[in-house]
Parts: C-alpha cells; sequence; structure tokens
C-alpha cells in the first residue's frame, strides 16, 4: 500500500471522471453545510439589518419600522464617536498600509531568505491567537505618569515631570491599534506580492523602466487584490476596535464600541443593530470606493485574472 | 531574481540616471520599518512575563523580583472556573472545527461552485466580531429568546475559528492526488478503510492544524463572547473585566497571562512547525 502511494504521489495529473463518480455519494455534505452555516451567518446578519429599523421604549423594543434608531445615531454627540471614529480608523489603516506594503515587499521579492521568510509569517501569525487585553494592557505600566518611559526619562534628568500625553488620549489609542492591527495588513498583500512572476519585473526593468515605475505600473497594479483584502481586514476590526479604546483610552477616546457597549447596558438593541449594520455599511462603501481606485491602476478582474494563470 | 538584484541591473543599465528610486536605502528601510513593528508587537509579551515578577508591576521598574503574584493567584480560586471554561470550549471548537472542515473540505474542490461555496464559508473572516457578536446576540437573545451561555459561546467561535480551519485543510485537499483513493478502491478496500488507511493519513496535518487554530482562537476570543456569554465567564472576559475594573487585581492578570503564554506558545510554534514542514514536503 505505501508503494502505492508514493508512485501516485510523484505524479500530478488533475482528478479524473471516476474520482468524481467516486465522490457523488458525498455531494451532499456541502449543500446541507452551506444551508446550515447561512442560517447561523448569513442569517443574523439580515436580521441586525432589520432589527436596526425598530425603536425602543421604556426598555423594550417596538416592533414598528421607522427610521427613529438610524436618526438618533447621528445625534446625541454619537455623530461626533462616529466621526472620530472613522478618522482613527482610517489612519491606522493608512499607517499600517505604508508600513506594511514595503515591507511585505521586501519580505517577498527582497533578499530575504527563505527560513527568514518562514519565521516572519510565522511571527506575523500568532498574535492572532494571543488573549489581546493582557496583551494591550501591558502598555499601560509602560505609558503611565509612573511606567517605565516616564521613570527612565526623569531618571535620566532628560525631562523634569512625566509626560502626560502617553497614556488614555488618541495618541495611546492609535498605537496599540496600529500595532494589533498590523499583521493582518502584511499577510495579504505579502501573499499576493508572492505570486507575481519575477520575469515580469525583470521585463520590466529591461524596458530601461525605473524602480519607481516597475512599482507602480508593475507591482501595485498586480497586487491590488491583496491590498485591498488587508485594508478591509484592517479597517473593520479597526472600526469596531474594544480592547483597545478601553484599555488605552481609558474613557477619555470613545470610539463606536463604547457606544455599542452603552446601548447594549440598557437594552437599546436597535441601537447595537443600528451601531454594528454602520460598521458592516462602511466596509462596504469601502470595499466600493477601492475597487473603484482598482480600476484606474488597472481594470481589477484582469489582475485576478492574472493571478489565476 | 530579487528587487535588489534588479535594482543593480537596472542601475548599471541606466548608469547615468540620477533617479531617487534607484536609492539602495530603500530596501532596508522597509525591511526595519517592519521588524521594529513585529518588535513592538512581541516587546509586550516579555515585558509581561518580566512584570509578573515584579514587586511592583504598576511601576515601571521591574526591580525588585518577587513571585508573590504567582502565590496571590494560586491561593484566589476565582479564576479556576473562568479557565475551565474555556479550556473545555477551545477543545470542543478544535475538535468540531477539524472534524467539519475535513467533511467540508473534502467535498468542496469537487462541488460544481467551489468560489461561491468558498466566499459564503470565509464570510466571518470580513465581519468585525462586534458586529457578528450583536448579529447572533439578537437572534438568539431578542428574536428567539434562548438562554444564553455556553452553547451560544460556542456557536459565536465556531462561526469565527471555522474559516481558518476550513482554509487549513483545504490547502491539502485542492493539491490531494484523488488517483490514491482510486487505486485503493481498485485495490479492494471499502470506502471506510481508504479513508483512515489513505485520506486521513495524508490530510492529517491540516487536520491537527485545523484543530489547534480552533481551539487558540476559540481560546482568547472576546468580542463574539461578550455579546453570547450570559452569565458563563470565560478566561479572556475574566482578564478583560479584572483588567478593566479593579486596578489591584492588574498584577494577578499579569501572572496568569504570563502562564497562559507559556502554554500556548509552544503550541503554535508546534502548529507553525507541522504545516512548514508539510509545505515544504508538498
Amino acid at each position: 500500500m505505501i508503494k502505492v502511494i508514493g508512485l501516485a504521489n510523484a505524479s500530478t495529473t488533475p482528478a479524473t471522471s471516476r474520482w468524481t463518480a467516486a465522490v457523488s455519494s458525498d455531494t451532499w455534505i456541502v449543500p446541507t453545510f452551506l444551508v446550515v452555516w447561512c442560517a447561523f451567518v448569513v442569517l443574523p446578519l439580515l436580521v441586525l439589518f432589520a432589527y436596526s429599523f425598530f425603536d425602543t421604549r421604556f426598555y423594550a423594543t417596538v416592533y414598528r419600522p421607522s427610521f427613529t434608531t438610524w436618526i438618533s445615531i447621528f445625534q446625541s454627540g454619537r455623530l461626533e464617536v462616529a466621526l472620530r471614529t472613522v478618522r482613527i480608523a482610517l489612519a491606522v489603516t493608512a499607517i499600517d498600509l505604508v508600513i506594511a506594503f514595503p515591507f511585505a515587499l521586501w519580505l517577498a521579492k527582497g533578499s530575504a531568505s527563505k527560513g527568514t521568510k518562514a519565521i516572519v509569517i510565522a511571527l506575523l501569525t500568532i498574535p492572532f491567537f494571543l488573549d489581546l487585553s493582557s496583551r494591550t494592557i501591558i502598555w499601560r505600566a509602560i505609558f503611565d505618569q509612573h511606567g517605565t518611559i516616564n521613570t527612565t526619562l526623569l531618571d535620566l534628568h532628560i525631562i523634569q515631570a512625566p509626560l502626560s500625553w502617553m497614556l488614555y488620549t488618541e495618541w495611546s489609542v492609535h498605537f496599540g491599534l496600529i500595532i494589533a492591527s498590523f499583521p493582518t495588513m502584511v499577510l495579504p498583500i505579502y501573499l499576493a506580492l508572492s505570486i507575481i512572476d519575477d520575469s515580469l519585473l525583470q521585463a520590466s526593468a529591461d524596458l530601461g523602466a525605473t524602480p519607481a515605475q516597475t512599482l507602480v505600473r508593475v507591482i501595485i497594479p498586480l497586487a491590488m487584490p491583496g491590498i485591498m483584502a488587508g485594508v478591509l481586514l484592517t479597517l473593520g476590526p479597526v472600526l469596531a476596535a474594544w480592547v483597545e479604546p478601553a484599555m488605552l483610552g481609558g474613557g477619555f477616546v470613545n470610539l463606536l464600541s463604547n457606544s455599542v457597549e452603552s446601548a447594549y447596558t440598557s437594552l437599546r438593541y436597535p441601537v447595537v443593530a443600528a451601531l454594528s449594520t454602520f460598521v458592516i455599511l462602511l466596509l462596504a462603501a469601502l470595499l466600493v470606493i477601492l475597487l473603484l481606485v482598482a480600476r484606474r491602476f488597472g481594470d481589477a478582474l484582469s489582475t485576478f485574472r492574472v493571478m489565476r494563470s | 531574481m530579487s528587487v535588489d538584484a534588479l535594482a543593480r541591473h537596472a542601475e548599471t543599465t541606466r548608469s547615468r540616471s540620477s533617479d531617487w528610486s534607484y536609492w539602495r536605502g530603500w530596501s532596508s528601510l522597509a525591511k526595519w520599518a517592519g521588524l521594529i513593528l513585529l518588535f513592538l508587537i512581541y516587546f509586550p509579551l516579555a515585558w509581561l512575563a518580566l512584570m509578573s515578577v515584579s514587586e511592583r508591576p504598576l511601576s515601571g521598574v521591574p526591580l525588585p523580583l518577587t513571585l508573590e503574584h504567582y502565590q496571590a493567584l494560586f491561593n484566589d480560586t476565582r479564576w479556576v472556573g473562568p479557565f475551565e471554561a474555556s479550556l473545555v470550549l477551545a477543545l470542543l471548537v478544535g475538535i468540531v472545527c477539524a472534524a467539519v472542515a475535513t467533511l467540508v473540505g473534502r467535498a468542496l474542490p469537487s462541488i460544481r461552485r467551489p468560489g461561491t461555496a468558498l466566499l459564503l464559508c470565509v464570510l466571518p473572516l470580513f465581519v468585525p466580531g462586534m458586529s457578528m457578536g450583536a448579529a447572533l446576540f439578537i437572534v438568539f437573545r431578542a428574536m428567539l429568546g434562548v438562554k444564553l451561555g455556553f452553547s451560544t459561546i460556542f456557536l459565536g467561535h465556531f462561526i469565527w475559528a471555522f474559516p481558518f480551519a476550513l482554509l487549513i485543510i483545504l490547502v491539502l485537499t485542492t493539491r490531494f492526488d484523488h488517483r490514491l483513493v482510486e487505486a485503493s478502491a481498485d485495490l479492494g478496500a471499502s470506502r471506510w478503510q481508504t479513508f483512515w488507511r489513505i485520506e486521513f493519513p495524508l490530510l492529517r496535518p491540516g487536520i491537527i492544524g485545523a484543530g489547534l487554530f480552533g481551539f487558540l482562537l476559540s481560546f482568547n476570543e472576546v468580542l463574539r463572547t461578550i455579546f453570547l456569554r450570559g452569565t458563563e465567564t470565560t478566561m479572556p472576559i475574566y482578564n478583560w473585566t479584572m483588567a478593566a475594573s479593579q486596578q489591584s487585581r492588574v498584577p494577578i492578570i499579569f501572572a496568569l497571562a504570563t502562564i497562559v503564554l507559556v502554554i500556548t506558545l509552544p503550541l503554535l510554534g508546534g502548529a507553525f512547525w507541522l504545516l512548514y514542514a508539510r509545505m515544504d514536503k508538498g
């Protein structure tokens, strides 16, 4: 039996029609799973959207469709919170993109060896599995008035009074979010860059393009799907960031998650639904904008076709 | 050919060009900016471990060292319940993820429109945790009136972890040589025998990877759990509430987080070793 495996493994011709016939008895698995999956994933998202058109009175939900909740989330100071969230999220995503794209380019096409690549990719993936609140709270001990940085600077007589702008400000929230979302930006861009054929870059240089021209005309258009995935995967969690603003903002930097939390604890579920839907709609709007931008850089669909071949 | 080599090549062919983009420093600038961020990701972990043995963990100066926080941790039993709940949940999510992802991952490449089905399956990756948690909360609590607790947390975690598990399994099943199955059938093996003796051993790295990812994603999940927990408390939620509300409890959280790190980091290292060892062979 082992011999058979070894022989068959050595060659890689596509599946034959007999295999398709052999699994035909398994064909119920995927449709059945998809039905159950949609019931638990897609349906709740639709319900969430529908719920945002209800209203709350006296701690009870009024099941009559109206725009009351939607109007209310753009009033009473929540608009300010929403705008601040969008501003911080865009800034964090932009900074991450500016650092992540060159880094991914170095990783994929630079001088990094195969071992270095594997280690960096592993290091980028591991943070997804570590508890965010304990990773974030430690910055408090570093940035605090009596924290590591202030104590060190005071002892070295570089500053006379402890710096107070480092913690519980927008600066610390930006800082925490940039670090936490860096891997989600690098990984998709790296994947898109690593499948670009080196001969294309060679051809571009041979035809007399400067590295900058090669970057703008060849590399960026080909990496566009990865860039889009990176931006979406970063912006989503940042818009809905819960841990970082609470731990590093300390109640002074309220984001959408704080609004959701207060609505949730006061049982105003339609507000929770509307704010959560708002985040999803923002992401969808961004996807459309990115697709339009990508079209300017070259037809996005043709990019996908290049990737497949 | 690397970008550096490319740049040098272009430089020699157009030596008179003084374009700014030929500057060699771009490459190392890109490298070091990224590595600094990587350092900022891992530095807190090391600092956390150091501060967990510090006498005044919130002071910023690690010295003098002490083990009293670990002692306090073991004298205080309030974290044991959440820890057990998280462990059981994570084990369940890992096992169920591995099993379902194997089933779906085997069948997915051979269906008529694998792209659409795959897109549906990885949809939760693109929905922020807060939104997904709120959506499930509204369906279960506000619409159906289900009592929130262990089972709803499990569901939320499963929906979060399944796309990762499926993608890992698909790496192996899309490259699977299906003539092996055929050969096994020709040699008289039953379908069950074929699965256990041919497919399972070949897919095993992926199945273990899927299970491990499911375990770890569930073990550290916060956002969905906040909405779906009811009165149940998991480890990350315990850490979160303690860290958010009581300053005096923070040293114990440091000790607890360090212990969890010491357990999860080798597991992750193992998972990646498995994946890369496998990918290099394939």
